[in-house]
Protein backbone atom coordinates (compact mmCIF):
# COMPACT_ATOMS: atom_id res chain seq x y z
CA UNK A 1 0.00 0.00 0.00
CA UNK A 2 1.17 3.01 -0.97
CA UNK A 3 2.26 5.39 2.30
CA UNK A 4 2.53 2.89 4.91
CA UNK A 5 6.20 3.64 5.15
CA UNK A 6 5.03 7.29 5.40
CA UNK A 7 2.69 6.63 8.18
CA UNK A 8 4.92 4.19 10.16
CA UNK A 9 7.87 6.89 10.58
CA UNK A 10 5.22 9.64 11.13
CA UNK A 11 3.60 7.40 13.94
CA UNK A 12 7.32 6.29 15.01
CA UNK A 13 8.58 9.96 14.90
CA UNK A 14 6.11 12.65 15.47
CA UNK A 15 7.06 12.88 19.36
CA UNK A 16 10.23 13.09 18.56
CA UNK A 17 9.44 16.59 16.37
CA UNK A 18 7.29 18.11 18.75
CA UNK A 19 9.83 17.60 21.58
CA UNK A 20 12.44 19.29 19.03
CA UNK A 21 10.42 22.02 18.00
CA UNK A 22 9.24 22.84 21.27
CA UNK A 23 12.81 22.60 22.62
CA UNK A 24 13.78 25.24 19.71
CA UNK A 25 10.67 27.06 19.99
CA UNK A 26 11.23 28.08 24.06
CA UNK A 27 14.90 28.53 22.93
CA UNK A 28 13.29 31.41 19.98
CA UNK A 29 11.08 32.81 22.47
CA UNK A 30 13.00 33.49 24.94
CA UNK A 31 16.07 34.96 22.63
CA UNK A 32 12.96 37.19 21.39
CA UNK A 33 11.99 38.53 24.62
CA UNK A 34 16.04 39.27 25.00
CA UNK A 35 15.82 41.42 22.19
CA UNK A 36 14.25 44.85 23.78
CA UNK A 37 16.21 44.29 27.06
CA UNK A 38 18.59 47.57 26.23
CA UNK A 39 21.09 46.32 28.47
CA UNK A 40 21.83 43.30 26.81
CA UNK A 41 21.85 45.04 23.18
CA UNK A 42 24.08 46.84 24.43
CA UNK A 43 26.32 44.24 25.86
CA UNK A 44 26.47 42.67 22.54
CA UNK A 45 26.99 46.06 20.80
CA UNK A 46 30.32 46.37 23.23
CA UNK A 47 31.44 43.19 22.55
CA UNK A 48 30.85 43.03 19.16
CA UNK A 49 32.79 46.25 18.68
CA UNK A 50 35.47 44.97 20.50
CA UNK A 51 35.91 42.06 18.15
CA UNK A 52 38.36 42.85 15.34
CA UNK A 53 36.46 43.33 11.71
CA UNK A 54 37.36 39.34 10.62
CA UNK A 55 35.44 38.13 13.39
CA UNK A 56 32.43 40.36 13.07
CA UNK A 57 32.56 39.07 8.91
CA UNK A 58 33.14 35.48 10.66
CA UNK A 59 29.83 36.18 12.27
CA UNK A 60 28.44 37.61 9.18
CA UNK A 61 27.75 40.88 10.98
CA UNK A 62 28.49 44.18 8.69
CA UNK A 63 29.33 46.41 11.10
CA UNK A 64 28.70 46.70 15.15
CA UNK A 65 25.63 48.47 14.64
CA UNK A 66 23.59 45.88 13.41
CA UNK A 67 24.00 43.47 16.16
CA UNK A 68 21.88 46.45 18.09
CA UNK A 69 18.88 45.83 15.67
CA UNK A 70 16.37 43.30 16.81
CA UNK A 71 17.14 42.05 13.24
CA UNK A 72 20.80 41.74 13.78
CA UNK A 73 20.45 39.88 17.14
CA UNK A 74 17.94 37.44 16.23
CA UNK A 75 19.82 37.15 12.80
CA UNK A 76 23.43 36.41 15.23
CA UNK A 77 22.18 35.13 18.38
CA UNK A 78 19.02 32.60 17.00
CA UNK A 79 19.25 31.76 13.13
CA UNK A 80 22.85 31.53 12.53
CA UNK A 81 23.09 28.65 14.96
CA UNK A 82 19.87 27.00 14.41
CA UNK A 83 20.93 25.44 11.68
CA UNK A 84 23.56 23.72 13.32
CA UNK A 85 20.64 22.45 16.17
CA UNK A 86 18.36 21.48 12.81
CA UNK A 87 21.18 19.52 10.85
CA UNK A 88 22.07 17.44 13.68
CA UNK A 89 18.39 16.43 14.02
CA UNK A 90 18.86 16.14 9.65
CA UNK A 91 22.35 13.74 10.15
CA UNK A 92 20.00 11.55 12.79
CA UNK A 93 17.05 11.83 10.58
CA UNK A 94 18.77 10.97 7.33
CA UNK A 95 20.45 7.87 9.03
CA UNK A 96 17.06 6.24 10.21
CA UNK A 97 16.39 6.41 5.91
CA UNK A 98 18.13 3.52 5.46
CA UNK A 99 21.93 3.41 7.03
CA UNK A 100 20.96 3.02 10.54
CA UNK A 101 17.98 0.19 9.98
CA UNK A 102 20.06 -1.76 7.92
CA UNK A 103 22.69 -1.54 10.84
CA UNK A 104 20.08 -2.88 12.73
CA UNK A 105 19.01 -5.44 10.77
CA UNK A 106 15.14 -3.74 10.47
CA UNK A 107 15.80 -3.24 6.59
CA UNK A 108 15.88 -7.34 6.06
CA UNK A 109 12.59 -7.52 7.44
CA UNK A 110 11.04 -4.87 5.85
CA UNK A 111 12.46 -5.20 2.03
CA UNK A 112 11.00 -9.22 2.19
CA UNK A 113 7.52 -6.66 1.93
CA UNK A 114 5.96 -6.48 -1.01
CA UNK A 115 7.59 -2.26 -1.10
CA UNK A 116 9.92 -1.14 -3.54
CA UNK A 117 13.65 -0.23 -2.18
CA UNK A 118 13.00 3.69 -4.21
CA UNK A 119 9.39 3.88 -2.03
CA UNK A 120 11.39 3.45 1.40
CA UNK A 121 13.77 6.53 0.72
CA UNK A 122 11.11 8.83 -1.23
CA UNK A 123 8.67 7.92 1.62
CA UNK A 124 11.09 8.59 4.55
CA UNK A 125 12.50 11.60 3.17
CA UNK A 126 9.08 12.98 2.93
CA UNK A 127 8.09 12.26 6.31
CA UNK A 128 10.96 13.68 7.59
CA UNK A 129 10.63 16.90 5.75
CA UNK A 130 7.10 16.70 7.03
CA UNK A 131 8.10 16.58 10.78
CA UNK A 132 10.97 19.26 10.20
CA UNK A 133 8.30 21.39 8.58
CA UNK A 134 6.15 20.84 12.02
CA UNK A 135 9.42 21.36 13.71
CA UNK A 136 9.60 25.05 12.21
CA UNK A 137 6.09 25.77 12.38
CA UNK A 138 6.56 24.87 16.60
CA UNK A 139 9.36 26.72 16.42
CA UNK A 140 7.96 30.18 14.24
CA UNK A 141 5.16 29.86 16.72
CA UNK A 142 7.56 30.35 19.98
CA UNK A 143 9.05 33.31 18.02
CA UNK A 144 5.76 34.63 17.27
CA UNK A 145 4.48 34.06 21.14
CA UNK A 146 7.70 35.90 21.88
CA UNK A 147 7.16 38.93 19.63
CA UNK A 148 3.63 39.08 20.44
CA UNK A 149 3.72 39.16 24.17
CA UNK A 150 7.03 41.52 24.52
CA UNK A 151 5.70 45.26 24.58
CA UNK A 152 7.80 47.42 22.56
CA UNK A 153 9.66 45.02 19.87
CA UNK A 154 9.50 46.49 16.78
CA UNK A 155 10.40 43.28 14.58
CA UNK A 156 8.63 42.76 10.89
CA UNK A 157 6.85 39.22 11.52
CA UNK A 158 6.83 38.41 7.76
CA UNK A 159 10.94 38.48 7.95
CA UNK A 160 10.72 36.34 10.95
CA UNK A 161 8.55 34.16 9.00
CA UNK A 162 10.67 34.12 5.99
CA UNK A 163 13.91 33.54 8.39
CA UNK A 164 12.14 30.17 9.91
CA UNK A 165 11.40 28.97 6.39
CA UNK A 166 14.91 29.78 5.46
CA UNK A 167 16.11 27.01 7.11
CA UNK A 168 14.10 24.50 5.83
CA UNK A 169 16.36 24.11 2.07
CA UNK A 170 19.42 23.99 4.15
CA UNK A 171 17.85 21.37 6.03
CA UNK A 172 16.12 19.02 3.90
CA UNK A 173 19.83 19.54 1.76
CA UNK A 174 21.60 17.75 5.06
CA UNK A 175 19.35 15.70 5.48
CA UNK A 176 19.34 14.53 1.87
CA UNK A 177 22.97 14.22 1.84
CA UNK A 178 22.62 11.76 4.81
CA UNK A 179 20.70 9.59 3.08
CA UNK A 180 22.90 9.69 0.02
CA UNK A 181 25.86 8.84 2.54
CA UNK A 182 23.94 6.17 3.91
CA UNK A 183 22.49 5.08 0.12
CA UNK A 184 26.53 4.36 -0.73
CA UNK A 185 28.32 3.79 2.65
CA UNK A 186 27.14 0.54 4.11
CA UNK A 187 28.53 1.00 7.29
CA UNK A 188 26.66 3.39 9.86
CA UNK A 189 29.60 4.41 11.67
CA UNK A 190 30.95 5.61 8.03
CA UNK A 191 27.49 7.23 6.89
CA UNK A 192 27.40 9.44 10.38
CA UNK A 193 30.94 10.28 9.87
CA UNK A 194 30.94 11.66 5.85
CA UNK A 195 27.90 13.61 6.87
CA UNK A 196 29.24 15.11 9.96
CA UNK A 197 32.16 15.90 8.42
CA UNK A 198 29.58 17.33 6.02
CA UNK A 199 28.00 19.61 8.44
CA UNK A 200 31.20 20.57 10.24
CA UNK A 201 33.08 21.14 7.62
CA UNK A 202 30.63 23.54 5.76
CA UNK A 203 29.90 25.39 9.01
CA UNK A 204 33.89 26.17 9.55
CA UNK A 205 34.57 27.00 5.44
CA UNK A 206 32.14 29.52 5.67
CA UNK A 207 33.01 30.75 8.86
CA UNK A 208 36.87 30.95 7.77
CA UNK A 209 36.22 32.01 4.36
CA UNK A 210 33.71 35.03 5.55
CA UNK A 211 36.68 36.16 8.02
CA UNK A 212 39.09 36.27 5.19
CA UNK A 213 37.70 37.12 2.46
CA UNK A 214 39.91 36.76 -0.94
CA UNK A 215 41.87 34.00 0.32
CA UNK A 216 41.74 30.31 -0.67
CA UNK A 217 39.12 29.64 2.56
CA UNK A 218 36.88 32.23 1.08
CA UNK A 219 36.66 30.84 -2.54
CA UNK A 220 35.77 27.78 -1.07
CA UNK A 221 32.73 29.36 0.84
CA UNK A 222 30.50 28.32 -2.58
CA UNK A 223 31.12 24.37 -1.72
CA UNK A 224 29.67 25.41 1.71
CA UNK A 225 25.61 25.17 2.43
CA UNK A 226 26.06 27.26 5.42
CA UNK A 227 27.28 30.26 3.31
CA UNK A 228 23.77 29.74 0.83
CA UNK A 229 21.95 29.95 3.83
CA UNK A 230 23.43 32.83 4.92
CA UNK A 231 21.54 32.56 8.70
CA UNK A 232 23.02 36.15 9.61
CA UNK A 233 21.86 38.45 7.48
CA UNK A 234 18.24 36.68 6.88
CA UNK A 235 16.43 39.05 8.91
CA UNK A 236 17.88 42.14 6.83
CA UNK A 237 17.55 40.27 3.21
CA UNK A 238 14.72 38.35 3.35
CA UNK A 239 14.04 35.09 1.43
CA UNK A 240 16.34 34.68 -1.43
CA UNK A 241 14.89 32.92 -4.20
CA UNK A 242 18.13 32.00 -5.85
CA UNK A 243 19.56 30.67 -2.57
CA UNK A 244 16.97 28.61 -1.19
CA UNK A 245 16.26 27.36 -5.06
CA UNK A 246 19.91 26.30 -5.63
CA UNK A 247 19.63 24.16 -1.95
CA UNK A 248 16.53 23.12 -2.69
CA UNK A 249 18.11 21.61 -5.84
CA UNK A 250 21.18 20.40 -4.07
CA UNK A 251 19.03 18.42 -1.98
CA UNK A 252 17.29 16.56 -4.88
CA UNK A 253 20.59 15.50 -6.33
CA UNK A 254 21.01 13.73 -3.20
CA UNK A 255 17.93 12.26 -3.24
CA UNK A 256 18.11 11.07 -6.53
CA UNK A 257 21.57 10.03 -5.92
CA UNK A 258 20.23 7.97 -2.93
CA UNK A 259 18.17 6.44 -4.64
CA UNK A 260 20.08 5.22 -7.50
CA UNK A 261 22.74 3.72 -5.13
CA UNK A 262 20.09 2.13 -2.42
CA UNK A 263 18.48 0.58 -5.95
CA UNK A 264 21.49 -1.36 -6.87
CA UNK A 265 23.64 -2.56 -4.15
CA UNK A 266 23.86 -5.50 -1.76
CA UNK A 267 21.82 -5.33 1.85
CA UNK A 268 24.47 -6.16 4.22
CA UNK B 1 5.15 -30.84 -10.28
CA UNK B 2 5.88 -26.84 -10.47
CA UNK B 3 9.06 -25.83 -9.32
CA UNK B 4 8.05 -22.93 -6.47
CA UNK B 5 12.13 -21.81 -6.25
CA UNK B 6 14.49 -22.38 -8.73
CA UNK B 7 18.51 -21.17 -8.58
CA UNK B 8 20.94 -22.06 -11.91
CA UNK B 9 24.45 -22.03 -11.04
CA UNK B 10 23.56 -18.91 -8.38
CA UNK B 11 26.94 -17.91 -7.48
CA UNK B 12 27.66 -14.94 -4.58
CA UNK B 13 31.50 -13.63 -4.86
CA UNK B 14 31.97 -11.22 -2.24
CA UNK B 15 35.19 -8.84 -1.98
CA UNK B 16 36.10 -10.34 -5.60
CA UNK B 17 37.43 -13.69 -3.77
CA UNK B 18 34.98 -15.17 -0.90
CA UNK B 19 32.81 -17.55 -2.99
CA UNK B 20 29.55 -17.26 -0.26
CA UNK B 21 27.66 -19.38 -2.49
CA UNK B 22 29.28 -21.43 -5.61
CA UNK B 23 27.36 -22.78 -8.73
CA UNK B 24 23.94 -23.56 -6.57
CA UNK B 25 21.58 -25.22 -8.87
CA UNK B 26 18.23 -26.26 -6.76
CA UNK B 27 14.64 -27.01 -7.43
CA UNK B 28 12.04 -27.41 -4.54
CA UNK B 29 8.85 -28.18 -5.31
CA UNK B 30 5.22 -26.91 -4.38
CA UNK B 31 3.65 -28.37 -1.29
CA UNK B 32 7.04 -29.79 0.21
CA UNK B 33 8.87 -28.78 3.16
CA UNK B 34 12.48 -28.75 2.06
CA UNK B 35 15.15 -28.71 4.73
CA UNK B 36 18.43 -26.96 4.16
CA UNK B 37 21.17 -27.84 6.10
CA UNK B 38 24.93 -26.63 6.97
CA UNK B 39 27.17 -25.05 9.36
CA UNK B 40 27.71 -21.85 10.01
CA UNK B 41 29.37 -20.07 7.19
CA UNK B 42 27.73 -22.49 4.83
CA UNK B 43 25.95 -20.03 2.75
CA UNK B 44 22.49 -20.63 4.10
CA UNK B 45 21.54 -17.12 4.73
CA UNK B 46 23.47 -16.31 1.58
CA UNK B 47 20.89 -18.52 -0.48
CA UNK B 48 18.35 -16.53 1.42
CA UNK B 49 19.25 -13.17 0.82
CA UNK B 50 19.32 -13.68 -2.61
CA UNK B 51 16.33 -15.35 -2.63
CA UNK B 52 14.80 -12.25 -1.86
CA UNK B 53 16.62 -9.92 -3.80
CA UNK B 54 18.00 -8.55 -0.67
CA UNK B 55 21.62 -9.43 -2.32
CA UNK B 56 22.31 -9.53 -5.94
CA UNK B 57 24.03 -12.78 -7.23
CA UNK B 58 27.58 -12.28 -9.26
CA UNK B 59 26.28 -15.04 -11.49
CA UNK B 60 23.60 -17.21 -12.16
CA UNK B 61 19.32 -16.26 -11.42
CA UNK B 62 16.89 -17.27 -9.20
CA UNK B 63 13.12 -17.78 -9.90
CA UNK B 64 10.69 -18.03 -6.59
CA UNK B 65 6.71 -19.05 -7.86
CA UNK B 66 7.78 -18.70 -11.35
CA UNK B 67 9.23 -14.90 -11.09
CA UNK B 68 12.43 -13.77 -11.28
CA UNK B 69 13.91 -13.22 -8.35
CA UNK B 70 15.17 -9.46 -9.12
CA UNK B 71 13.09 -8.02 -11.82
CA UNK B 72 9.92 -9.25 -10.08
CA UNK B 73 10.92 -9.04 -6.77
CA UNK B 74 7.91 -7.04 -5.42
CA UNK B 75 5.53 -9.27 -6.90
CA UNK B 76 6.93 -12.55 -5.20
CA UNK B 77 7.05 -10.82 -1.95
CA UNK B 78 3.30 -10.51 -2.07
CA UNK B 79 3.59 -13.84 -1.88
CA UNK B 80 6.13 -14.83 0.41
CA UNK B 81 6.53 -14.96 4.35
CA UNK B 82 9.88 -14.19 5.78
CA UNK B 83 11.62 -15.00 8.92
CA UNK B 84 15.36 -13.79 9.28
CA UNK B 85 17.66 -15.81 11.59
CA UNK B 86 17.82 -12.69 14.08
CA UNK B 87 14.60 -10.70 14.16
CA UNK B 88 15.00 -6.43 14.57
CA UNK B 89 12.62 -4.46 14.25
CA UNK B 90 11.58 -0.78 15.69
CA UNK B 91 12.04 -1.08 19.74
CA UNK B 92 9.50 1.85 20.75
CA UNK B 93 6.39 -0.27 19.02
CA UNK B 94 4.24 -2.81 19.99
CA UNK B 95 3.91 -6.06 18.34
CA UNK B 96 0.37 -5.31 16.94
CA UNK B 97 1.63 -2.15 15.76
CA UNK B 98 4.49 -3.94 13.70
CA UNK B 99 1.88 -6.39 12.47
CA UNK B 100 -0.68 -4.08 11.62
CA UNK B 101 2.30 -1.67 9.36
CA UNK B 102 3.03 -5.49 7.87
CA UNK B 103 -0.30 -6.27 7.16
CA UNK B 104 -0.62 -2.60 5.42
CA UNK B 105 2.75 -3.24 3.31
CA UNK B 106 0.74 -6.22 1.83
CA UNK B 107 -2.54 -5.03 1.31
CA UNK B 108 -4.53 -6.31 4.12
CA UNK B 109 -4.57 -8.85 6.79
CA UNK B 110 -6.72 -10.97 8.18
CA UNK B 111 -6.85 -9.76 12.36
CA UNK B 112 -8.67 -12.93 13.88
CA UNK B 113 -6.22 -15.34 12.08
CA UNK B 114 -3.11 -13.47 13.83
CA UNK B 115 -4.73 -13.29 17.16
CA UNK B 116 -5.06 -17.68 16.03
CA UNK B 117 -1.33 -17.88 15.60
CA UNK B 118 -0.83 -15.26 18.59
CA UNK B 119 -3.13 -17.58 20.72
CA UNK B 120 -1.77 -20.75 19.99
CA UNK B 121 2.28 -19.80 20.20
CA UNK B 122 0.91 -18.31 23.40
CA UNK B 123 2.35 -14.58 22.44
CA UNK B 124 1.29 -11.19 23.86
CA UNK B 125 0.73 -9.09 21.33
CA UNK B 126 0.27 -5.86 23.44
CA UNK B 127 3.84 -5.49 24.36
CA UNK B 128 6.62 -3.12 22.74
CA UNK B 129 9.26 -4.87 21.06
CA UNK B 130 12.24 -3.96 23.61
CA UNK B 131 10.52 -5.95 25.86
CA UNK B 132 10.70 -8.73 24.40
CA UNK B 133 12.72 -11.97 24.81
CA UNK B 134 14.53 -13.37 22.29
CA UNK B 135 11.98 -16.36 22.47
CA UNK B 136 9.12 -13.31 21.85
CA UNK B 137 10.45 -11.90 18.76
CA UNK B 138 10.73 -15.50 17.23
CA UNK B 139 7.44 -15.77 17.55
CA UNK B 140 6.09 -12.54 16.93
CA UNK B 141 8.75 -13.43 13.37
CA UNK B 142 6.99 -16.44 12.71
CA UNK B 143 3.45 -14.70 13.19
CA UNK B 144 4.65 -12.01 10.31
CA UNK B 145 6.24 -14.55 8.40
CA UNK B 146 2.82 -16.51 8.38
CA UNK B 147 -0.54 -14.41 8.67
CA UNK B 148 -1.08 -13.43 5.41
CA UNK B 149 -1.30 -17.48 4.57
CA UNK B 150 2.34 -16.90 1.91
CA UNK B 151 2.70 -19.70 -1.03
CA UNK B 152 6.18 -19.51 0.04
CA UNK B 153 7.34 -19.52 3.73
CA UNK B 154 11.79 -18.72 3.57
CA UNK B 155 12.49 -19.22 7.03
CA UNK B 156 16.50 -18.72 8.45
CA UNK B 157 17.09 -21.10 11.47
CA UNK B 158 12.57 -20.99 12.73
CA UNK B 159 12.82 -22.56 15.85
CA UNK B 160 16.53 -21.33 17.83
CA UNK B 161 14.78 -19.58 20.44
CA UNK B 162 12.09 -21.04 21.11
CA UNK B 163 11.30 -23.96 24.15
CA UNK B 164 11.00 -27.49 23.44
CA UNK B 165 6.52 -27.06 23.78
CA UNK B 166 6.22 -23.92 21.03
CA UNK B 167 8.74 -26.17 18.90
CA UNK B 168 6.12 -28.36 18.94
CA UNK B 169 3.39 -25.86 17.79
CA UNK B 170 5.79 -24.70 15.33
CA UNK B 171 5.96 -28.42 13.91
CA UNK B 172 2.31 -28.78 13.30
CA UNK B 173 2.17 -25.04 11.99
CA UNK B 174 4.91 -25.90 9.02
CA UNK B 175 2.90 -29.62 8.86
CA UNK B 176 -0.50 -27.51 8.51
CA UNK B 177 1.31 -25.37 5.68
CA UNK B 178 2.24 -28.21 3.65
CA UNK B 179 -1.68 -29.47 3.79
CA UNK B 180 -2.24 -26.34 2.87
CA UNK B 181 -0.55 -26.86 -0.71
CA UNK B 182 2.08 -24.11 0.54
CA UNK B 183 5.90 -24.54 0.30
CA UNK B 184 8.41 -24.27 3.19
CA UNK B 185 12.31 -23.55 2.46
CA UNK B 186 13.64 -23.58 6.24
CA UNK B 187 17.20 -23.19 7.05
CA UNK B 188 18.42 -25.12 9.34
CA UNK B 189 21.40 -26.28 11.88
CA UNK B 190 19.44 -28.58 14.05
CA UNK B 191 19.15 -32.26 12.35
CA UNK B 192 16.72 -33.10 14.56
CA UNK B 193 14.18 -30.58 13.42
CA UNK B 194 14.80 -31.28 9.98
CA UNK B 195 14.38 -35.29 10.60
CA UNK B 196 10.81 -34.08 12.05
CA UNK B 197 9.31 -32.04 9.60
CA UNK B 198 10.98 -31.85 6.08
CA UNK B 199 10.14 -33.90 2.81
CA UNK B 200 13.41 -33.37 1.22
CA UNK B 201 16.61 -32.08 2.26
CA UNK B 202 19.62 -29.91 0.68
CA UNK B 203 23.04 -30.32 2.46
CA UNK B 204 25.36 -27.09 2.12
CA UNK B 205 29.12 -26.99 2.93
CA UNK B 206 31.63 -24.43 1.40
CA UNK B 207 28.76 -22.84 -0.42
CA UNK B 208 28.21 -25.95 -2.72
CA UNK B 209 25.64 -27.46 -2.62
CA UNK B 210 27.01 -31.15 -1.92
CA UNK B 211 23.46 -33.58 -1.89
CA UNK B 212 19.50 -33.04 -1.95
CA UNK B 213 18.08 -36.09 -1.01
CA UNK B 214 14.63 -37.20 0.91
CA UNK B 215 14.68 -37.23 4.37
CA UNK B 216 13.56 -40.53 4.60
CA UNK B 217 15.97 -42.17 1.79
CA UNK B 218 18.94 -40.25 3.46
CA UNK B 219 18.53 -41.89 6.47
CA UNK B 220 17.83 -45.11 4.56
CA UNK B 221 19.78 -45.67 2.01
CA UNK B 222 22.89 -45.33 4.76
CA UNK B 223 24.32 -47.64 6.83
CA UNK B 224 22.52 -49.01 9.72
CA UNK B 225 23.75 -50.16 13.72
CA UNK B 226 23.17 -53.44 14.43
CA UNK B 227 23.15 -54.86 17.91
CA UNK B 228 23.07 -58.79 18.57
CA UNK B 229 22.61 -60.04 21.50
CA UNK B 230 23.52 -64.64 22.24
CA UNK B 231 22.71 -67.33 24.23
CA UNK B 232 26.49 -67.92 24.51
CA UNK B 233 30.00 -65.96 24.15
CA UNK B 234 30.57 -65.27 20.56
CA UNK B 235 33.76 -64.37 19.31
CA UNK B 236 34.27 -60.97 16.77
CA UNK B 237 36.20 -62.87 14.28
CA UNK B 238 32.65 -64.43 13.77
CA UNK B 239 30.97 -61.60 11.96
CA UNK B 240 33.90 -59.12 11.32
CA UNK B 241 35.06 -60.38 7.81
CA UNK B 242 31.57 -60.41 6.87
CA UNK B 243 30.98 -58.02 3.82
CA UNK B 244 29.59 -54.93 4.83
CA UNK B 245 30.54 -55.20 8.42
CA UNK B 246 32.67 -52.91 10.12
CA UNK B 247 33.11 -51.28 13.65
CA UNK B 248 32.41 -54.64 15.44
CA UNK B 249 32.77 -54.28 19.40
CA UNK B 250 32.02 -56.71 21.99
CA UNK B 251 29.90 -56.42 25.74
CA UNK B 252 28.85 -58.61 27.75
CA UNK B 253 31.04 -60.87 28.00
CA UNK B 254 31.49 -61.36 24.33
CA UNK B 255 27.21 -62.20 24.50
CA UNK B 256 26.63 -59.04 22.66
CA UNK B 257 28.23 -57.76 19.55
CA UNK B 258 27.57 -54.12 18.17
CA UNK B 259 28.49 -53.59 14.67
CA UNK B 260 27.60 -51.18 11.38
CA UNK B 261 26.27 -52.54 8.12
CA UNK B 262 26.42 -51.28 5.00
CA UNK B 263 24.44 -53.12 2.59
CA UNK B 264 22.25 -55.95 2.92
CA UNK B 265 21.37 -58.68 5.82
CA UNK B 266 21.32 -61.65 4.45
CA UNK B 267 25.06 -62.13 4.45
CA UNK B 268 25.43 -61.10 8.52
CA UNK B 269 22.34 -63.56 9.01
CA UNK B 270 24.42 -66.31 7.05
CA UNK B 271 27.29 -66.12 9.00
CA UNK B 272 25.27 -66.41 12.61
CA UNK B 273 24.30 -69.91 11.36
CA UNK B 274 24.96 -72.03 14.50
CA UNK B 275 24.65 -69.49 17.31
CA UNK B 276 21.38 -68.70 19.31
CA UNK B 277 20.44 -65.28 18.76
CA UNK B 278 18.17 -63.90 21.59
CA UNK B 279 17.41 -60.39 20.27
CA UNK B 280 18.25 -58.14 17.05
CA UNK B 281 18.13 -54.48 17.23
CA UNK B 282 18.67 -52.66 14.45
CA UNK B 283 19.17 -49.02 14.32
CA UNK B 284 18.45 -45.81 11.22
CA UNK B 285 21.50 -43.61 11.30
CA UNK B 286 20.73 -40.03 12.56
CA UNK B 287 20.82 -37.45 10.34
CA UNK B 288 23.60 -36.03 12.00
CA UNK B 289 25.73 -39.06 11.08
CA UNK B 290 24.82 -38.61 7.41
CA UNK B 291 25.45 -35.33 7.93
CA UNK B 292 28.81 -35.67 9.28
CA UNK B 293 29.41 -38.00 6.49
CA UNK B 294 28.47 -35.76 3.76
CA UNK B 295 31.25 -33.14 5.80
CA UNK B 296 33.85 -35.99 5.79
CA UNK B 297 34.61 -34.16 9.03
CA UNK B 298 34.77 -37.59 10.87
CA UNK B 299 33.24 -41.11 9.62
CA UNK B 300 29.59 -41.92 10.83
CA UNK B 301 31.11 -44.81 12.42
CA UNK B 302 33.62 -42.93 14.55
CA UNK B 303 30.50 -40.51 15.59
CA UNK B 304 28.48 -43.20 16.32
CA UNK B 305 30.91 -44.83 18.79
CA UNK B 306 32.17 -42.06 20.86
CA UNK B 307 28.32 -41.27 20.96
CA UNK B 308 28.02 -44.77 22.73
CA UNK B 309 31.56 -44.79 24.80
CA UNK B 310 29.50 -41.30 26.50
CA UNK B 311 27.04 -43.22 27.25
Amino acid sequence: MTGVVLLNTLRRNWRQAIYWGISIGILGYYVIVLVPNMDTLKQYEDLVAKMPPLMLKAFGLSDAAQMATPAGFLGFGFFSYMLLVLATYAVLAGLSITSSEEDRGILDVLLSLPIPRWRIIIERLIAYTLILIVMLVITFAGLWIGAATTPGLNLDLGRLLAATVNMLPATLLVLAFTALAGAVARTRTLAIGVATVFVVASYFIDFLGAAASGTFFDSLRVISFYSWYNGGQIMFTGLEAGRVLLLLAVALICALGSLWFFQRRDIV
Amino acid sequence: MENVIHTDKLTKIYSGTTRALDGLSLDVQRGEIFGYLGPNGAGKTTTIRLLLDLIRPTEGRAALLGLDAQRDSVAIKQRVGYLPGELSLWDNQTAQQIIHFVGQARGGYDKTYVQTLADRLQFDLTKKMRAYSTGNKRKLGLIIALMNKPDLLILDEPSSGLDPLMQQTFYQLMQETRAAGHTVFLSSHILSEVQAICDRVGILRGGKLQAVERVDALTRTDFRHVILRFRQTVPESLVATVPGVSGVTSENNGKTLKLQLLGDFDPLLRSLDGFYVEDMEVQEPSLEEVFLKYYGAQSAVNNHQKAEATQ
